[in-house]
């Protein structure tokens, strides 16, 4: 482990020398890609002022109440869609439409209708969230085999119970791939909204500096957000590790 | 009826008549509605049917399909080529892994006032954009795609001394073809939001320029025909590829389920690559 470990911090160096490098030689303008050593210093500078931790906090507070909203709509749709054929079915054309959707195409209609406030960047969220949970619980839930779903049957388990204690269970494994990607897509989702319209956050925060010319700091908050979603990705790998201990490991991806 | 008419139109009704209700209630429920917001249907329809004949939006539909095209096409080919050989390579796929996974974590839309305010509002930084969005999940799909290759298929390319360009071609690269085309899948929903988002932000020409003037001008209908025509866009292009897909991976689909599954490798690798599968690329941002 300990071999790979020095591997990646050489990559990590090889990748940082050789964007110093293209800094420093002047192949991009300054504007476009300033050096490491001048964001690094950017960002020291803003991780001790507050309009840094605001600007996040804003940017996180959209992307999780989409995002829990999100999941509190998508698991219950998608498990009984999953589970009675006819309705799955009957939402597949709709649910493909709707979800090949370009979500942030929406955001010209939502500032018309609802205009420029947080409530519409939780919505735009919500939206773009809801249908990776949705078809992965849907998926889950389909994937219960017919033996389970019998015995269920003669044991005449009541309905909410199947739900709850047995489609429910069998359904996390994809169902966590689903919030996976519904968390990494409602951080990216809340920042293009905050990137297009006045509302405060990271995205705004990105607007502004490059507006100013300082292009730095517009790179510092760049990475922050990668930072966020790095996280992100992380702490959903690590749940699903230690939530799904008791099932025999299966292939990765989450199919 | 004919037995065999019925058995033709019985499932296409079953999937049909929902996505029918659906647009018959918005039909009935927008007729001669008097809200400002939502205009009738029939009207958003005509307003879309008479730009695309006469208007200008045929000349934006052209500019945002060309970028994300020439975008997809850019990050399709660096993708899988640094996808092929990261993947082939395992020191140097243990050493870029975070690193990888990092940038495809970065919000691309993030540098779009960085690109577009420093090097214009014209076709380049948006085509480059749109690169810079999709490369990713094409690259580490490669990645875990060539992975997923067993160890035997390795081992006798190997042992037959097949020269590498030739294993490459003819081993590799259809063998990682599966997750290559997941990963342009996920891809492509990208592109669609970065081509969005580039419009909007700063452009004379496109479909997010048309959606944004008519709706800062209050062209209320006009607005929602843009956003159908975006997401008809969207829609028609993931069914593009979905038939590209079965056209180049016939074989693949043709074998029994089990046997497919039991392509990837059966224990998950130490680094666990972000993957993301046919059935999950409902990302879109």
């Amino acid at each position: 482990m300990g071999r790979v470990r020095l591997l990646q911090l050489g990559a990590l160096a090889a990748v940082l020398a050789l964007w110093a490098l293209i800094a420093a030689l002047g192949v991009v303008s300054s504007t476009a890609l300033p050096g490491p050593a001048s964001v690094a210093a950017e960002f020291t500078d803003l991780v001790g002022g507050g309009t840094f931790w605001q600007a996040v906090g804003d940017t996180l507070r959209g992307a999780v109440t989409g995002l829990v909203v999100a999941v509190a709509v998508g698991i219950p749709v998608g498990l009984v869609t999953g589970v009675y054929a006819a309705a799955e079915e009957s939402s597949r054309l709709l649910t493909e439409i709707l979800r090949s959707f370009p979500v942030i195409a929406l955001l010209p209609v939502f500032l018309l209708v609802l205009g420029s406030t947080p409530g519409m960047k939780a919505t735009v969220v919500f939206i773009a969230c809801v249908f990776p949970v949705l078809l992965q619980a849907q998926y889950g839930a389909r994937s219960v085999t017919p033996a389970v779903h019998e015995t269920v049957r003669s044991y005449r388990v009541p309905r909410l119970l199947r739900f709850r204690r047995v489609i429910l269970p069998g359904a996390v494994p994809s169902i966590m791939t689903g919030l996976r990607l519904a968390a990494t897509t409602s951080v990216l989702v809340a920042i293009g909204v905050e990137v297009l319209t006045t509302l405060p956050g990271i995205g705004h925060m990105i607007m502004e500096s490059q507006q100013a010319g300082v292009s730095a700091r517009a790179y510092a908050y760049i990475l922050t957000a990668g930072a966020i979603g790095y996280a992100i990705t992380m702490l959903a790998q690590l749940a699903e590790h230690r939530l799904l201990r008791w099932r025999p490991p299966t292939h990765p991806g989450g199919e | 009826m004919n037995p065999t008419t019925w058995t033709f139109w019985q499932p296409l009704l079953r999937r049909l008549w929902l996505p029918a209700l659906v647009f018959a209630v918005l039909l009935v429920a927008t007729a001669g509605s008097t809200s400002f917001y939502f205009p009738p249907l029939t009207e958003v329809l005509g307003v879309l049917w008479t730009e695309l004949l006469h208007g200008g939006l045929v000349g934006d539909l052209w500019f945002s399909l060309r970028n994300i095209v020439l975008g997809l096409a850019l990050a399709t080919v660096v993708g899988v080529g640094a996808g092929l050989v990261i993947g082939e390579i395992r020191t140097l796929r243990l050493a870029t892994g975070p690193l990888l996974d990092f940038a495809r974590a970065t919000p691309t839309v993030g540098f779009v006032p960085v690109i577009i305010l420093t090097l214009g509002i014209g076709s380049g930084p948006k085509v480059f954009l749109i690169f810079l969005g999709s490369v990713w999940p094409i690259l580490l799909n490669t990645v875990s795609g060539v992975q997923a290759i067993g160890p035997a298929v390795h081992e006798t390319a190997r042992g037959y001394r097949i020269p590498w360009q030739l294993r490459l071609r003819r081993v590799t690269l259809p063998g990682a073809l599966p997750q290559i085309l997941a990963g342009i899948r996920v891809a492509l929903s990208i592109a669609v939001v970065l081509m969005v988002v580039s419009e909007i932000y700063g452009s004379p020409v496109g479909l997010g320029n048309f959606i944004l003037q008519s709706g800062s001008s209050f062209h209320v209908a006009e607005t929602w025909a843009g956003t159908i025509l975006i997401g008809v866009l969207g829609y028609l292009l993931s069914v593009l590829l979905l038939l590209v897909e079965h056209a180049l991976l016939g074989w693949y689909h043709q074998r029994a389920p089990r046997a497919r599954r039991a392509v990837r490798p059966p224990t998950p690798p130490a680094h666990k690559p972000a993957t993301e599968r046919a059935t999950s690329n409902g990302v879109v941002v």
